[in-house]
C-alpha cells in the first residue's frame, strides 16, 4: 500500500525555479514514468520524492501522509540511480546487504535474505565480487537487488537503463516490467527515452520545464498529446507539423498548405473553422505513400527492419512516411502521398494545445 | 614521420624527467657521499675523491654522540605522528563538511584556511613565541604539535576538500537512501574509498613535521628538540663538522625517504585520484 501524491511542488535553487505547480498522484502498485528531455526537472522531482531534496513549497505525501520532511529512509523508498552508486569497497553481497546492516538485522537474516534475491536476480555466483569486476548489466542487477532487498513501499528509478548498450536497454525493459508485476510494488521511474517510457508505463507524466505538461496511458500521450511539446516529444521519428489554414471553396474544403488542400471530412472542417492559425500534425504512419495525391519526392529512405521511414519532399518542406518491410523507393524518385484523415491532430499555432475535436478518433 | 616525431617527442620527455631526476636526487647524493668523507677530503679544493678520504668515521662520531640524536628522533616521531594523527582526525571531517554541506560561508571559510598558508613563517613567529611562552609551552613537544597543526591542517583539509569534491554524490545519496545518517555515510563509505588521499596526506603531514626546522629552532630548547636541531648542532662555533653533520642528516632521512619509497605508489595514487576522479 503506498499511494504517492505530489500537490503544487515547487523546487527552486534561489532565483532560479526548477519545478513549477507538479501535481502527480501515483496509485498504490503503480508504475509512473517522468519523462522529460534533459534538464526539464525529472530528477529534481525524483529527489524530493526519495527526500534527497528538500522541497520550496507544496506537499509530498504517501499514504495520505506528509512526508516533507522526513528522511528516505524514513519514507521507506528504495532507489536506483543512473550510474548504479554501487559501494565501491563493497563486494555484491555486502552492497545488497548494506542496508539491513546499518538496520542491525543479525548477519544469518541479511545472508539469507542477500542470497533469495541473489537468487531471483541470478546474482549467486557474483555475490563475491567487487562491483569494478561486473558488467554494465551485471551492476544494474546489483543496483535493484540493493533496492529491492528492504521490501520498500515504493521504487524510484532514476534513468536506471542509460548507461547500458541498446540491446541490453531493451531487455532491461521486459525484466523491470516483470519484476513489477510479480512484486507490485508502487514504482517512479525517470527517463529520457519515450520508447522506454511508453514500452514499461502504466502511466506516463511528459516534464517540461519543470512543469507537468499531460499525464495519461501511454496511449492516451501517444493518440491525444495535450500539446505541440508532448506531440513532438512521442514519437519516432518525430510528428511533422504543416503550417496553414481551413479552408471551404469550391474546390473543397479541409486544410490547405501552400497549393496542396488535406480534404476533411465536412464535420471536422466546421469545428475548426473558428480556431485561429492551425499546425497540423502527422505521424509518419499516417503519411501514406499512393499513387493519387500530392506530389513529392523520396529524399532519404532509413529501412530499419519491420518498416522504411521515407523522408519525402514536397511543397510544404519535408514530411516522413512509414511504409512496411524495406522500402524498395530510391532518393530522387517521384511519388505521390496522402494523409489519414482519421489520424490528424490539429495545434492551436499561438498556444501550441492541441485542439480537442469530438468525434475526430 | 609521425613515428619520427613522438621518438624525437618521447626523447625530449625523457630528457626533462632525467634533468629535473638529477635536481632532485644530486643534493642527496652529495649528502650522503660528504657524509663518508674525511673533512679535509671534503674542504679540499677540489674535494678529494681518493678512496682513502672515504670513512664510516663519522658516523661513529655521531652514535657516540647518541644522546642528543637519539632524542632529537624520538621527539621527532612524537611530534610528527601526533601532528598527522590529530591533522587527519580534524581535518578530514572539516574537508568532508566543506564539501559536501551547504554551509553558510564556506566559501570564506575555505578562502580563509588558504589565507593562513600565504603568512611567511617569519611574520607569525614572534607573537607565536609570545603566546606559546604564556602558555608555558617553549621547549615543549606539545608547543610543537600544535604549531605544526596550524600549518598541517589547512593543507590537509584542502587536499582531502578536493577528494572528497570529486566523490560522485549519488554514492553518497544511495547510502542516505539506504538508511544511513550522515555520520555513518562519512565512516562507512566515504573513509573507506577515500583511504589513499587520506594516506598520501598522512605522508605528507608527517614529513612536513619531521623537516620543520624554523619553529623548531625558536620554540625549543634541548628537552624537546627535533632532530633538524640536533644536525644543526653539528655547526659549532669555530668549526663545523660537515662530514658529522651530514651522517646525522642521512640517518634523520632515511626513514622518511623509506616510508616514501614503500608507499611510493598509495602517495601517487592518492593526489592523482583526487585530481582525476570525476
Amino acid at each position: 500500500m503506498a499511494k504517492v501524491e505530489l500537490a503544487g511542488v515547487y523546487k527552486r535553487f534561489g532565483a532560479l525555479e526548477v519545478c513549477s505547480n507538479v501535481n502527480l498522484a501515483v496509485a498504490d502498485k503503480e508504475f509512473v514514468t517522468l519523462l522529460g528531455s534533459s534538464g526539464c526537472g525529472k530528477t529534481t522531482i525524483l529527489n524530493m520524492i526519495a527526500g534527497l531534496e528538500d522541497v520550496s513549497a507544496g506537499e509530498i505525501r504517501m499514504e495520505g501522509r506528509v512526508v516533507n520532511n522526513l528522511t528516505p529512509f524514513e519514507r521507506d523508498v528504495a532507489m536506483v540511480f543512473q550510474n548504479y552508486a554501487l559501494y565501491p569497497h563493497m563486494t555484491v553481497a555486502e552492497n545488497i546487504g548494506f542496508t539491513l546492516r546499518l538496520r542491525r538485522i543479525s548477519r544469518a537474516e541479511i545472508e539469507k535474505r542477500v542470497g533469495t534475491i541473489a537468487g531471483l536476480l541470478e546474482l549467486t555466483p557474483l555475490l563475491g565480487r567487487l562491483p569494478s569486476q561486473l558488467s554494465g548489466g551485471q551492476q544494474q542487477r546489483v543496483a535493484i537487488g540493493r533496492a529491492m532487498v528492504r521490501e520498500p513501499k515504493t521504487f524510484l528509478f532514476d534513468e536506471p537503463f542509460s548507461n547500458l548498450d541498446a540491446a541490453l536497454r531493451v531487455r532491461m525493459r521486459s525484466e523491470i516490467k516483470l519484476l513489477h508485476q510479480r512484486l507490485g510494488v508502487t514504482s517512479i521511474f525517470v527517463t529520457h527515452d519515450q520508447e522506454e517510457a511508453l514500452s514499461i508505463s502504466d502511466r506516463v507524466a511528459v516534464i517540461n520545464e519543470g512543469r507537468v505538461e499531460q499525464v495519461g496511458t501511454p496511449e492516451e500521450i501517444y493518440v491525444r498529446p495535450v500539446s505541440r511539446y508532448v506531440a513532438r516529444f512521442i514519437g519516432s521519428p518525430q510528428i511533422d507539423l504543416l503550417d496553414g489554414a481551413i479552408v471551404e471553396e469550391t474546390g473543397g474544403t479541409g486544410f490547405r498548405v501552400g497549393h496542396v488542400l488535406f480534404s476533411l471530412p465536412q464535420p471536422l472542417v466546421h469545428a475548426l473553422r473558428a480556431q485561429g492559425a492551425l499546425e497540423l500534425g502527422v505521424r509518419p504512419e499516417n503519411v501514406l505513400i499512393t499513387d493519387r495525391g500530392t506530389a513529392a519526392n523520396v529524399r532519404v529512405v532509413n529501412p530499419v527492419g519491420p518498416a522504411s521511414f521515407v523522408t519525402l519532399a514536397w511543397e510544404g518542406g519535408l514530411i516522413t512516411a512509414r511504409v512496411p518491410g524495406m522500402s524498395r523507393l530510391k532518393a530522387g524518385e517521384a511519388v505521390q502521398f496522402t494523409v489519414d484523415p482519421q489520424h490528424l491532430m490539429f495545434f492551436d499555432k499561438a498556444s501550441g494545445r492541441r485542439i480537442e475535436v469530438s468525434g475526430e478518433l | 614521420m609521425q613515428g619520427k616525431s613522438s621518438k624525437l617527442g618521447r626523447l625530449s620527455i625523457q630528457l626533462g624527467l632525467g634533468i629535473f631526476a638529477f635536481w632532485t636526487l644530486a643534493p642527496i647524493a652529495w649528502l650522503v657521499v660528504s657524509s663518508l668523507m674525511q673533512q679535509q677530503a671534503l674542504t679540499a679544493t677540489p674535494p678529494d675523491f681518493s678512496p682513502s678520504a672515504f670513512t664510516f668515521q663519522n658516523y661513529v662520531e655521531v652514535m657516540n654522540s647518541a644522546a642528543a640524536l637519539g632524542r632529537g628522533l624520538a621527539n621527532s616521531l612524537i611530534v610528527a605522528v601526533s601532528t598527522t594523527a590529530v591533522a587527519l582526525a580534524v581535518g578530514a571531517p572539516a574537508a568532508y563538511a566543506l564539501a559536501r554541506f551547504q554551509l553558510p560561508g564556506s566559501g570564506p571559510i575555505l578562502l580563509m584556511i588558504l589565507a593562513t598558508q600565504m603568512f611567511p613563517g617569519i611574520v607569525v613567529a614572534i607573537p607565536m613565541f609570545i603566546v606559546m611562552s604564556h602558555l608555558g609551552l617553549i621547549d615543549s613537544r606539545l608547543g610543537l604539535v600544535i604549531v605544526y597543526l596550524s600549518f598541517n591542517l589547512p593543507i590537509v583539509i584542502w587536499i582531502l576538500h578536493g577528494f572528497f569534491l570529486a566523490i560522485p554524490v549519488g554514492l553518497e545519496r544511495a547510502a542516505a537512501v539506504d538508511g544511513a545518517t550522515t555520520l555513518q555515510i562519512f565512516r562507512l563509505i566515504v573513509l573507506p574509498i577515500s583511504w589513499p588521499p587520506i594516506f598520501a596526506t598522512a605522508i605528507f603531514a608527517f614529513i612536513e613535521s619531521w623537516n620543520e626546522f624554523f619553529f623548531a629552532l625558536i620554540l625549543t630548547r634541548q628537552n624537546a628538540q627535533t632532530v633538524p636541531l640536533v644536525i644543526s648542532q653539528f655547526a659549532g662555533q669555530y668549526q663545523t663538522v660537515f662530514g658529522q653533520m651530514m651522517a646525522a642528516a642521512t640517518m634523520a632521512v632515511t626513514p622518511v625517504v623509506v616510508i616514501a619509497i614503500i608507499f611510493r605508489q598509495s602517495i601517487m595514487k592518492g593526489f592523482t585520484e583526487g585530481m582525476i576522479k570525476s
